[in-house]
């Protein structure tokens, strides 16, 4: 099978995917024992505003038209409006509000670590069974079992009392910043003002970037001491090249590949994860939108977000499949899917 | 499946058992039964051994058999013919509690009051940290105890009752015997088992005497003003020794508060013990971690039969199903399930336990799935699968026998990687107020609750949990990585994709 066909299986194989999974939120919403009109109406209990609330939403209505209208609606992109959390606000609108934070600290959640872990990863490889080496691999463990909203809790109280613990004021350090508050993603082309929104999100993208600093360590580690006594390597010594270039061009193109799944998974995990992350830094941004919908019975924001984290992660999937194929050739050729 | 596929199982003895003494040919087709009345004296060793460590916990052993299934809600079921022998059950239950074992609260008791002339109520006269302490110790003592008499009965069957000298099982136990970080990882998850299965009395005190019924339950202590023995409610005591950061308000680690209590761990911010919670919040994240690993497991190796012998569209089935799942994340998925089902019937039993348990288990398959799907699809183009499939063996009895061994072992890495994970998982719930229901110890709570003291003097509420979980992750970590190396030292699985297994879903 060649590769471009085999991605384009692997393309087409994600329409059932989305399908399924709307499908499966269509049930747990519709089907299950949530009342979307009681959550609108809040606990007065007024039986005839009810009865029209529930009438002018359609829930009446049998449930396969119910399931052809949701369907039809979220592939054609009408995510609709909130019922509960803004009352009469588009979803599109409230993506575009709070969408941003989020990808503002997942770009930075998986940028930081890459920086950070697998320069360190490929120190220790470079060093193996020194003090060095066991001291950055075992923290490079015990950071990745640390829990993310555990961490989130001890960077806010250590960062906001940081004055009075360290004699040094995080919030006052470069640029004046709050800690515990949603990132200021205005005017970024200035520096001051760049700085600012990086500043305020360093924080929690390294708190959601643990687990991933963590296995890149291992990863930059495991490729240096594959490569290190490899015949090309050697060749590439021999022939007079410098350490440091043999270092980036030879062995760290070899740690690209497993790089890949650790990078995407790593988007899979801000997805679900920033919830806790969100919450504990009030960063505002889609999982806590997601959390305060559900927990309010906001049935069309959750139904519209849920289907756009799954296009998102279908998105990631195509991409992953998409840098496989590119960066390596092996792929496809005996079948693994 | 006997003791031979049971890889994890090793443990610190040193030896090699290639040797062998009393293994006489003729031996060689009976069964096992036969083998040990041919041979009686190594078993009969053992037994005894075995029964001295049963009879030592007996009461503790029947009751806590008993006592896992939720009765009431068991006999509710079924009102007439269930309801009598639940009840009955139930009762047995409670009988076998008040048996006195070794470890019992009664046999060593820490609870008391210091006079001026010494401590009174307590063993011995001890003063009540020690008590715990010395019960904590025997409490170990005797667990790890059972694990080298386990590890014992395992050499005595390999040596003297064993049919073949050699199986490869030896190899993949002997390997990991020498893999000190997976051993380092079996100890402390051995341990935390320990802290779960025995958390009513590791406690220095109980949950319901503390956490559950402070106002039905009271504590004597002597009063230094009047010089009297007094008596007061469990919660008006709780009331004065709260940790909440500022003053006099704190009771931290190792610390007696002023009713004589102590408390390892100190206390909660409403003045709770944070030791007994912590034990009995272990019990309520391992039972409902293995409980999800049971129901993901149980999916994942079915649909690893399946797909690995069927192969084709019942593959393409699995994928799609599976990727459906994961294209939703984790944590959200769970959340919006927990709360649209937070009215039902089923959010009541283990006081929501069982919902966490079953979401877990049904977003985890496929992750589970991926990492055996491999390895099942490999030993699915074996010759013998060939050849039994052309005795005309049926596709059931042919995955059970031939297939299923060879993955077990790869399904546990991935196993004790994600049961760090969903232990995450579920504090992160908690610590969001969802899933486990509020007076019911969960560590993501205690987080929760100690959030606003972290840069305080009640530093120990948020950050002794969040060590435990890193402590018992890495330790479900390195015990996964000891299985892996000993089952196939040259793979390089877990490097890579499935390394996210054990990040909780991003908790």
């Amino acid at each position: 099978m060649g590769r471009w066909e085999y991605f384009l299986k692997r393309v087409l194989l994600m329409v059932p995917i989305v399908f399924l999974g709307t499908t499966v939120t269509f049930l747990i919403l519709r089907v299950g024992p949530i009342d979307p009109a009681a959550a609108i109406i809040g606990p007065s209990g007024d039986t005839e505003a009810y009865a029209a609330i529930r009438d002018s939403l359609g829930l009446d209505q049998p449930l396969w038209i119910q399931y052809a209208e949701f369907m039809r609606d979220l592939l054609t992109l009408q995510l609709g409006e909130s019922w509960v959390v803004v009352r009469g606000q588009s979803v599109w609108e409230l993506v575009g509000v709070y969408g941003p934070r989020t990808l503002w600290l997942g770009f930075w959640s998986i940028l930081i670590p890459i920086f950070v872990g697998l320069p360190l990863g490929f120190y220790a490889g470079l060093n193996p069974n020194t003090l060095a080496d066991y001291i950055a691999s075992f923290g490079g463990i015990v950071w990745r079992a640390m829990p993310n909203f555990w961490l989130a809790v001890i960077f806010v109280s250590v960062l906001t009392q940081s004055d009075a613990l360290f004699g040094f004021s995080w919030g006052d350090w470069l640029v004046e910043t709050q800690i515990v508050t949603p990132p200021d993603l205005s005017g970024l082309w200035e520096p001051t003002q760049f700085l600012g929104a990086l500043k305020a999100i360093l924080p929690a993208a390294l708190v959601l970037g643990s687990a991933s600093m963590g296995n890149e360590m291992r990863i930059g580690r495991t490729a240096v001491l594959e490569t290190k006594n490899a015949n090309y390597v050697e060749m590439a010594k021999a022939k007079g090249v410098p350490g440091r270039l043999v270092v980036w061009k030879h062995m760290f193109r070899n740690a690209l590949i497993p790089l890949v799944p650790v990078i995407t998974g790593e988007a899979f995990l801000l997805l679900g994860g920033s919830v806790l992350v969100e919450t504990v830094f009030a960063i505002n941004g889609l999982g806590y939108l997601f959390f305060q919908a559900t927990i309010n019975g906001d049935v069309p924001l959750v139904g519209s977000l849920m289907f756009l984290f799954i296009l998102l992660s279908v998105g990631i999937n195509i991409l992953q499949d998409f840098l496989y194929t590119v960066i390596d050739p092996r792929v496809g050729y005996d079948g693994g899917a | 499946m006997g003791a031979d596929t049971d890889v994890g199982s090793g443990s610190t003895r040193t030896g090699e058992f290639r040797e062998e003494a009393s293994r006489p040919e003729g031996d060689r087709d009976l069964p096992l039964s036969e083998r040990i009345t041919r041979n009686p004296g190594p078993a009969a060793t053992w037994a005894a051994v075995v029964a001295v460590l049963i009879a030592a916990e007996f009461g503790a052993i029947v009751s806590g058999l008993l006592s896992v299934p939720p009765w009431g809600w068991v006999g509710g079921l079924v009102p007439g013919v269930v309801e009598p022998v639940a009840a009955l059950l139930a009762t047995v239950a409670e009988r076998g509690a008040e048996l006195p074992t070794i470890t019992s609260r009664s046999v060593i008791d820490n609870t008391g009051y210091q006079t001026p002339s010494g401590w009174e109520g307590t063993t011995l006269g001890l003063s009540p940290a020690v008590a715990w302490a010395l019960r904590v110790a025997v409490i170990y003592t005797y667990s790890f105890t059972w694990l080298l008499v386990g590890w014992w009965g395992y050499t005595l069957y390999r040596r003297h009752y064993r049919i073949p000298d050699w199986t490869p099982r030896d190899d993949v136990v002997n390997r990991f015997r020498r893999h000190s970080w997976g051993l380092f990882g079996l100890t402390i998850v051995f341990a935390f088992v320990v802290m779960a299965l025995f958390a009513p009395v590791l406690g220095p005190t109980t949950v319901d005497q503390n956490i559950e019924n402070p106002y039905e339950n009271r504590i004597d202590y002597y009063n230094d003003e009047t010089g009297q023995v007094e008596s007061i409610f469990v919660g008006e005591a709780n009331g004065d020794t709260q940790s909440r950061g500022q003053g006099d308000n704190n009771v931290g680690p190792l610390e007696y508060d002023q009713y004589d209590r102590f408390h390892p761990f100190g206390t909660l911010p409403d003045g709770k013990d944070l030791f007994t919670f912590m034990a009995s919040g272990a019990r309520v994240s391992l039972l409902v971690g293995l409980t999800s690993l049971g129901i993901a497991g149980g999916f994942a190796m079915v649909f690893a039969m399946l797909t690995a012998y069927y192969k084709g569209l019942v593959d393409l089935g699995v994928v799609i199903a599976g990727d459906s799942i994961q294209a939703m994340p984790q944590l959200l998925f769970i959340i919006l399930a927990s709360f649209v089902l937070s009215d039902t019937w089923i959010a009541e039993v283990y006081n929501g336990g069982l919902v966490l348990a079953i979401l877990f288990g049904i977003t985890g398959w496929p992750a589970l799935w991926r990492a055996v799907r491999g390895p099942a699809l490999q030993v699915s183009e074996r010759e013998w699968i060939d050849a039994a499939k052309s005795y005309g063996q049926r596709p059931r009895v042919t995955m059970q026998k031939h297939m299923l061994p060879y993955v077990v072992g790869y399904f546990l890495i991935y196993a004790s990687l994600s049961l760090g994970g969903v232990i995450i998982g579920i504090a992160g719930l908690s610590f969001l107020g969802l899933g486990i229901e509020a007076p019911v110890p969960e560590w993501g709570r205690a987080v929760s609750a100690g959030q606003p003291y972290v840069a305080t003097q009640s530093w120990h509420i948020s950050l002794i949990p969040g060590i435990l979980v890193v402590i018992i992750v890495t330790g479900f970590n390195a015990l996964g990585d000891g299985v892996r190396d000993a089952i196939d030292p040259e793979s390089d699985i877990g490097d890579g994709g499935n390394e996210n297994v054990a990040a909780g879903g991003g908790a």
